[in-house]
């Protein structure tokens, strides 16, 4: 199942990148991350004058041979740390060619690999759908995550790219988005990076976002759109079907009114960028015209989240 | 507004199937978006920004509605009652006469007859054929049935005001010529109505006078003649009319050669006229000119120039045995200097200008001037003499005849009278009819340049001398022999006549035949005339003023060209063709406000078509956005800098 998802290939290229964690944070077991506290791995740190309690056993005293003081040694004690991925299944998502959501699903598929091979534990949760991958840690981790990952697209998408069951999936309302992310955002133990992947068309993305990035979560989001909703291919009186309700709008589509769509696209996009700058979140619009492995290989590690 | 062909409103019914269309369009495409979240977003935008752009998709429709609405109404056919013309070939006459100079309508009549014109030629279908006929001095045709509207506006622009009166009739002749050609024509005269028009005037076409001027108030210098006193002093006798209804106050001043001599507040009743005699005008003035001023509506005739007559005196050789008739008769001429001798004293005198002969026998050696013979008792060099006619009656040959103006023949009673036959080179004047005979009484003519007239009775043996025919017959006598009595030019003569002269007037010298005469207009300009036989006609009298006339090598003479004419004074505008005075017009319908159609379904199209274009941007617009903002892109990247 896992040809289906990537190559043997690309996942070999996959292991020589890894996510970049801005801020050291506290881990469960012992990985390949600093962790805030000193402790007992091999890499020097620093040294302090020994206080009361202090285990004697970590007196440097060589350093006690040369100035008849007790120091301490610290070392820089190395962790694992969770990666969240949130994947959002709204219906909208099902969208393009290829899909939004096959895009996001594959994205998230190579991150959590790539944290994998890391010994950092990966997590993903599909938020519109029930989805949830527990925390998991270690390379062998990697089928089951890709196994649930497909059964995710091919749950959302078993229905066909035309019309999406809405009775299978309920309809996420803009409050049911900002509860789900906030539930997240209370229910995770260990705070970390988090990837969002989603085309945010939600007003509750937001709110969410601004809840997470309160917990402590290093946040990432990744904006999937599709080329035909940058720059609508259509010409004359159309009736528009929302994919996520019943709403319609009527539009009659001509290079005016096109030209103000791709004006008020741009001013949305600044409007998210200026949002997650004034929250250190990252921001990355992508388009799924561009190659995953550009995307991994150079448009990530550009905006500083993969190196 | 009618309508020619008003069941095209019936096509009104395609308005609501162009309604039902757009309702049956407005179904529109329905097309499944991934959220609608972007679209709400900018719909909203939009709606809140424009209202009207709820209207926007309605446009196309209401531009399609529009220009079938122009559509229909073109096709209807519409028109107004107008002026205009209306048949398949118009003939436009405009009056060029002085009279269209005044100015009561502005800039003057005239122009605004270029101008209704103009308008007229605007208003012509395209098909109606046009000719332009100016009725000036002489009728003359500036454009003939042509299409050229161009040339139309050319021709009209050409005319210009004349001085003179206009020559309607013929003009009118002209066009009823060219009617006949054309069927269904239309004569339109412009004109003031101050026009002369025939007796009998069968027009072809329909004929239609559209009147221009408003006022008839004008005052005019219609005399100015200068005469020499007995006493050698210089008189001028002025006349000014009134043309309007009112009385006027005029102030007319009197220039003698060029100053200033005199000035006179007249009042000229309405309608009248106000005589004025000015004596004793400065000493050796040559030209006089007399001014109304200010200026009127017509200041053509404000003006009148005069030249004061040339006197010199005419040498009269009469060899007589005594005449008391002829004697006081020649006396009471002016201007004649009078040589009276017995015929054994008679010589040959070559300075006399007329040699009279009263009964007595001619000599064979003539003198070089000209000729009178009264009673011949025998034959002569120049005619025969076979008896004696008794008691004879008088007959006129042509009453026209100038020695015959004014000469009334009838009770003139001739004893007996020489018979004379008729020579080869004379002109029988007076017959006598005597039982189935008929005698030349008077006869005259030119040998060898020589005017030689014959009377042949005795003024003895008639009552002539105690007729009052008498004294004038003399007059005409004097007048024809020894034409330079006068000066060699008339005093006055009226615009656009001709005017001709001896270069020899006063018969003394030979005129020489290679001899050019050269006449100074008005305006300064010189015209070289070529003299025929020693005489000279000059026809290039159009503009008003002094003209000054110089051959040989001093010898000079002048004449005055003004506008003394009541027809074009007289500005009151004439409601018909030929104004009050003269017989109008007999079967042409004079009708100024005679109405035609005029069609504007040519607007109306152009409107359609219009907004048929507007249609076709308005839906294509988005391709020409896109077209202006690649144009746009293309100049923006030319006029980057490309450094730095």
């Amino acid at each position: 199942m896992s040809e289906r998802l990537f190559s043997e290939d690309f996942l070999r290229r996959l292991e020589r990148l890894a996510l970049i964690a801005r801020r050291a944070v506290r881990g469960q077991t012992q990985g390949e991350r600093r962790s805030p506290r000193h402790g007992q791995s091999v890499e020097f740190a620093d040294f302090r004058p020994y206080v009361a309690g202090d285990d004697i056993r970590r007196i440097d005293w060589n350093a006690y041979a040369r100035l008849e003081r007790f120091f301490i040694k610290l070392f820089v004690e190395e962790e694992d740390l969770t990666v969240h991925c949130l994947i959002d299944t709204s219906p909208s998502m099902n969208w393009g060619q290829p899909g939004k959501l096959w895009y996001a699903i594959r994205a998230v598929g190579a991150l959590g690999y790539i944290s994998l091979s890391r010994l950092d534990r990966i997590s993903v949760t599909a938020v519109g759908s029930d989805g949830h991958f527990p925390p998991a840690r270690g390379k062998q981790q990697a089928l089951p995550l890709f196994s649930f990952l497909q059964g995710l697209e091919s749950q959302v998408s078993s229905a066909g790219n035309g019309s999406y069951p809405r009775d299978i999936v309920p309809g996420y309302s803009t409050r049911d988005v900002a509860r789900a992310l906030q539930a997240y955002a209370a229910s995770a133990s260990r705070p970390g990076p988090l990837v969002l992947l989603s085309d945010l068309m939600d007003d509750g993305w937001l709110e969410g976002l601004r809840m997470l990035g309160g917990r402590g979560f290093e946040v990432t989001v990744l904006h999937i759109l599709a080329p035909d909703e940058v720059d609508p291919q259509i010409e004359g009186d159309f009736k528009l079907l929302d994919r996520e309700s019943d709403a319609t709008v009527e539009v009659t589509a001509d290079y005016q009114l096109l030209a103000r769509y791709r004006q008020t696209l741009t001013a949305w996009q600044e409007e998210i960028r200026r949002f997650c700058i004034a929250r250190r979140m990252n921001y990355a619009p992508v388009l799924t015209m561009l190659p995953l492995e550009d995307l991994l290989f150079a448009w990530l590690p550009r905006k500083g989240v993969l190196r | 507004m009618n309508f020619i062909a008003p069941g095209a409103f019936a096509l009104g019914l395609l308005l609501p199937v162009i309604v039902a269309f757009y309702l049956l369009k407005l179904r529109r495409v329905e097309r499944q978006v991934s959220s609608l979240y972007l679209w709400r977003r900018m719909v909203q935008d939009v709606e809140a920004n424009a209202p009207w752009q709820r209207l926007r998709p309605n446009l196309l429709m209401i531009l399609q509605l529009l220009f079938l609405a122009a559509l229909i109404l073109a096709l209807t056919r519409p028109f107004t009652w107008s002026q205009g013309v209306t048949g398949d070939a118009a003939i436009l006459i405009l009056d060029s006469s002085a009279s269209m100079a005044a100015t009561d309508t502005t800039p003057n009549r005239l122009e605004a007859a270029k101008a209704r014109a103009r308008q007229l030629i605007i208003d012509l279908a395209d098909t109606t054929r046009l000719t332009i006929i100016e009725a000036g001095r002489q009728a003359a045709v500036r454009l003939a049935s042509s299409r050229d509207r161009r040339q139309a506006r050319l021709a009209i622009d050409s005319i210009q005001p004349g001085t003179s009166g206009s020559d309607m009739g013929v003009a009118l002749e002209l066009a009823s010529a060219i009617a006949a050609r054309q069927p269904g024509s239309e004569i339109i005269v412009l004109s003031d109505g101050k026009v002369e028009l025939p007796e009998r005037l069968a027009l072809k076409g329909r004929l239609r006078f559209l009147p221009v001027g408003t006022s008839s108030e004008n005052q005019a210098v219609s005399l100015l003649n200068l005469e020499t006193r007995p006493d050698g002093s210089l008189a001028a006798f002025v006349q000014t009319s009134n043309y309007g209804d009112s009385p006027a106050r005029r102030r007319l001043s009197l220039y003698a050669d060029g100053n200033l001599v005199n000035a006179f507040d007249l009042e000229i009743p309405a309608q009248g006229d106000q005589p004025l005699v000015v004596e004793d005008l400065p000493l050796g003035t040559r030209q006089v000119e007399v001014r109304l001023e200010p200026p009127d509506a017509l200041a053509l005739d404000d003006r009148a120039l005069a030249v004061a007559p040339v006197s010199h005196l005419v040498r009269v050789t009469l060899v007589s045995n005594g005449n008391l008739f002829l004697e006081t008769a020649l006396k009471l001429l002016p201007g004649i200097e009078l040589l009276q001798v017995a015929p054994e004293d008679a010589t040959k005198d070559t300075l006399a200008d007329l040699t009279i002969y009263d009964a007595v026998a001619a000599p064979e050696d003539l003198p070089s001037g000209n000729l009178l013979f009264i009673a011949p008792p025998r034959t002569s060099t120049l005619f025969t003499t076979s008896g004696v006619v008794q008691n004879p009656v008088l007959r006129a040959v042509d009453p026209g005849d100038p020695l015959l103006e004014h000469v009334s023949l009838a009770g003139v009673s001739v004893l007996d009278a020489a018979r004379i036959p008729l020579p080869e080179w004379a002109l029988p004047v007076v017959m006598g009819d005597l039982a189935g005979e008929s005698t030349p009484l008077m006869l005259r003519g030119e040998v060898d340049g020589v005017r030689v007239v014959v009377l042949a009775f005795d003024l003895h043996h008639s009552d002539l001398a105690l007729q009052p025919a008498f004294p004038l017959l003399w007059v005409n006598l004097v007048d024809w022999l020894v034409p330079g009595l006068g000066g060699p030019l008339p005093a006055q003569v009226a615009p656009g006549s001709s005017v001709s002269f001896d270069l020899s007037p006063s018969g003394g010298s030979q005129p020489a035949g290679e001899e050019v005469a050269t006449v100074r207009r008005p305006d300064g300009s010189s015209v070289q005339v070529q003299p025929e036989n020693g005489q000279v006609v000059f026809t290039d009298t159009n503009e008003l003023g002094i003209y000054q006339v110089s051959w040989g090598k001093d010898q000079g003479a002048e004449f005055a060209v003004n506008l003394f004419s009541r027809q074009e004074s007289d500005i009151r505008p004439a409601d018909s063709l030929g104004g009050a005075s003269s017989a109008p017009a007999s079967n042409a319908t004079t009708a100024a406000g005679q109405r035609g159609m005029r069609e504007f379904w040519h607007p109306l199209a152009l409107l359609a078509l219009g907004l048929l274009v507007g249609e076709w941007l308005v839906y294509q617009r988005a391709g020409l956005a896109r077209g202006r903002d690649w144009i746009a892109g293309r100049l923006g990247g030319l006029f980057q800098p490309t450094h730095h």
